[in-house]
């Protein structure tokens, strides 16, 4: 009996103590905990997982160096496939508890449309680690909402840029992207940016295929009719995968160049002819010149023993987001003399922050996009590299092929001229 | 019925505090209610036997609603946003009923099903008015000319939707004891003789169908304020899919049943996703099983055993 209530009293006492030190150490948390959003299932997950698999492995490289101001970082996965009702509501739940730190979210352009209000209602420093829309912040100021990314504009418009170096008497262009408005925007993006650069094209066939059809049939014969001497897309994952498949026994790539926007994600799952133009939408590509600098490789490396295969640009960007985060809160923690930040600091030091990520430069402009530069190559092999690889590749500044900010995008591509291609960088200057 | 009125109030009453306990399943309920009341106008066509597979047409309909009233219009008044969403997807309801509420049986699941997807492609595909799949913002309301900021605007928009409950949920309760409610049921158990009585089926489901459609709207225009984005998969199939199972789930027999399947999927859904990422829908589906396994009346079912009321007492059994 009286043993119990020394314990009891023993007990209590500690309790206290733990919560007073608590309360006197608020500042360091035991966890940084974070919520991570990405398609875990679905057809999307052929994108998802890859993000997925590259925060896995950034968590424990960053863990095993001490974590972030020597906190150890602990991710919760939400998975986006559940709709946006359900993503929206599993920000909020992870956003009140106090323990949460930092979000990252999300995918789908359509998820971070809907989650950068709530990240500016519950102050909730968030980045978008692969959403691209141009629209994010056309129409509002998201003050808590950081892309490290770039947005669809300057991706789309360097593939028409390298794909009029490469094939300058192009006088015939079909498109054929993915039926939702990524695939919709990117094919106003293409023919806009081709009207200014190069007069007198003609976009012989558009074609907006359904999600996750199964069969390219009646698409890969109106292509061949077409006679395009270029074929543009932005179909990804299992549907760019089956297209390809399908297109190539038809000889569609030996009649027209195909450029696959996203065809780096999936050229180690599908055998893409040599010669096809594919970039990686920014500068994710691992073994770029500026990657190998920066430490793409290890972690490249870290990744291939995790996984068994190499990280393609989705888990790079993943990657480049958890640097953009712990890089916020040491700024962060240096400002505040050493103390534990509190999310408005953080927020605050993301404000304009420039940074060198895994694979290149970033900069946040005042409207909170990132600055990055973006990387297209055609696929090639090198010797003492298995599979195929990027190679003639360039690099386009950041700052050139994006459009200054409060300016309506399609305006401003409205007003380029042909001198703005000749001023870019070529094909095969970045080695 | 004494006793059902008490519990009722309970129910309403744990409702009303529960995001006191747990503040975000504020968020998680507000959309339970919203998704409750197209359960519920779904279930009101239950009733006569049939089943909507493109209820969510309403939902989305109320939705986009409000969306376009508050940006192109520029209503920005809470009341008049909901309102005003409910008699357009009223409207819409009456205008598709009056062609849909001929069929039976399969054919009115599948002609529902058509039109639901027809509003789906539109909302995706006409990409300079909707958004296409980026979907539209919805900005936060005024409140009677008051500016609130989005925190405060939720709570009130919370305890709003439950006193909705409440009052549209009573209504629909005297509806459906009138006799154009029994006439409804009528239609399932024996429509010749409904004609014969004098009673155009027709048009009592085409009242049904009215009424449905805008307890669809209400639950769309709601879930519009609260997530402060819509988008075209309000409308998808998979979601009028949902709408069914959740009426089915919760029980066709009370008004309670639909609010009932509808809370407890999101619950259920929001601790899955919680807890378990990668298997969050074979937990889902396993908590599905249980209830048709064990519940064949539905959660309504635990209602009624909960009041004493028979089973028997309910209405048609499908």
């Amino acid at each position: 009996m009286k043993f119990s209530s020394t314990l009891r009293s023993l007990t209590a006492a500690s309790a206290l103590a733990a919560a007073a030190g608590s309360a006197f150490a608020q500042d360091k948390p035991d966890s940084f905990d974070i919520g991570v959003f990405t398609f875990l299932s679905g057809p999307a997950a052929a994108y998802g997982m890859p993000g997925r698999q590259g925060a896995e492995v950034m968590i424990e490289q960053i863990n095993a160096a001490g974590g972030i101001g020597g906190v150890p970082v602990s991710a919760t996965f939400v998975d986006e496939a559940q709709g946006a009702e359900g993503v929206i509501s599993e920000y909020r739940r992870l956003g009140e508890e106090p323990t949460t730190d930092f979000m990252i979210a999300a995918l789908s352009s359509g998820n971070c449309l809907a989650l950068a209000p709530i990240a500016d209602q519950m102050k909730m420093p968030t980045v978008g680690w692969n959403c691209d829309t141009h629209q994010l912040f056309a129409k509002e100021d998201h003050p808590f909402f950081y892309r490290p990314n770039g947005n669809t504009i300057a991706e789309f418009m360097s593939y028409v840029l390298y794909f009029l170096d490469k094939n300058p008497d192009v006088k015939r262009v079909a498109i054929i992207n993915p039926d939702y408005s990524f695939g919709h925007d990117a094919a106003e993006i293409v023919k806009a940016t081709l009207k200014s650069l190069k007069p007198g094209t003609e976009v012989v066939a558009e074609l907006f295929p359904k999600m996750g059809s199964s069969t390219y049939q009646t698409e890969i014969s109106r292509l061949s009719a077409a006679r395009p001497d270029v074929i543009f897309s932005n179909l990804w994952g299992g549907d760019l995968e089956n297209f390809v498949r399908q297109a190539a026994p038809r000889g569609l790539f030996r009649q027209s160049q195909a450029v696959f926007a996203l065809g780096e994600s999936s050229m180690n799952n599908v055998a893409m002819p040599e010669g096809v133009i594919v970039g990686v939408l920014g500068d994710g590509w691992w073994r770029s010149p500026d990657a190998a600098k920066l430490g793409a490789t290890e972690f490249a490396t870290a990744y291939q023993e995790k996984y068994g295969k190499d990280p393609v640009f989705p888990a790079m960007k993943m990657a480049n987001a958890f640097v953009v985060m712990k890089a916020a809160y040491e700024q962060a923690i240096e400002a505040n003399g050493g103390a534990w930040p509190s999310k408005e600091q953080v927020t605050a030091a993301m404000e304009g922050m420039s940074i060198n990520t895994l694979t290149g430069s970033m900069t946040f402009r005042a409207d909170n996009d990132g600055i990055v530069d973006q990387v297209v190559g055609t696929i090639g092999s090198v010797e003492g590299i298995e599979g195929p690889v990027l190679t003639d590749m360039v690099r386009y500044d950041g700052s050139k092929v994006l459009p200054p900010e409060g300016e309506d995008p399609m305006v401003w591509i409205g007003s380029l001229t042909p001198e703005f291609l000749a001023a870019m960088p070529k094909p095969g200057s970045y080695k | 019925m004494k006793r059902s009125a008490l519990v009722t109030a309970a129910a309403l009453l744990i409702l009303a505090l529960a995001p006191l306990a747990l503040p975000f399943l504020q968020f998680v309920l507000t959309i339970a209610i919203a998704k409750g009341f197209a359960a519920l106008g779904v279930a009101l066509l239950l009733r006569a036997g049939l089943i909507s597979l493109g209820h969510a047409m309403f939902y989305a309909i109320g939705a986009y609603a409000a969306a376009f009233m508050a940006t192109t219009l520029g209503i920005t008044d809470f009341a008049l946003l909901i309102i005003g969403s409910t008699a357009i997807s009223a409207f819409f309801g009456v205008l598709f009923g009056l062609f849909l509420v001929r069929y039976r049986a399969i054919f009115f699941a599948m002609l529902n099903l058509a039109v639901s997807m027809v509003i789906y492609a539109l909302a995706s595909k006409l990409y300079g008015i909707t958004g296409g799949t980026d979907g539209l913002r919805v900005a936060v309301p005024t409140v009677f000319g008051m500016t609130l900021e989005k925190s405060s605007f939720d709570g009130l928009l919370y305890y709003t939707a439950i006193v909705l409950v409440a009052l549209l949920g009573y209504l629909v309760h005297r509806y459906l004891k009138s006799p154009l409610g029994h006439a409804l049921s009528a239609v399932h158990s024996n429509e010749v003789r409904l004609e014969y009585l004098g009673v155009s089926a027709w048009s009592t489901l085409l009242t049904a169908y009215g009424i449905s459609a805008a307890l669809a709207g209400v639950g769309g225009a709601i879930a519009a304020l609260s997530i402060g984005h819509v988008l075209p998969e309000f409308a998808f199939w998979t979601e009028s899919g949902h709408l069914v199972l959740t009426a089915v789930l919760g029980g066709i027999a009370g008004i309670a049943g639909p609010f009932l399947g509808s809370v407890f999927l999101e619950i259920v859904h929001t601790v899955a996703v919680g807890y378990a990422a990668e298997a969050w829908n074979m937990i889902v589906g396993i908590a599905l099983l249980v209830v048709i396994f064990f519940l064949p009346r539905g959660l309504f079912g635990l209602f009624e055993r909960l009041v004493g009321r028979k089973s028997t007492d309910g209405e048609p059994t499908l």
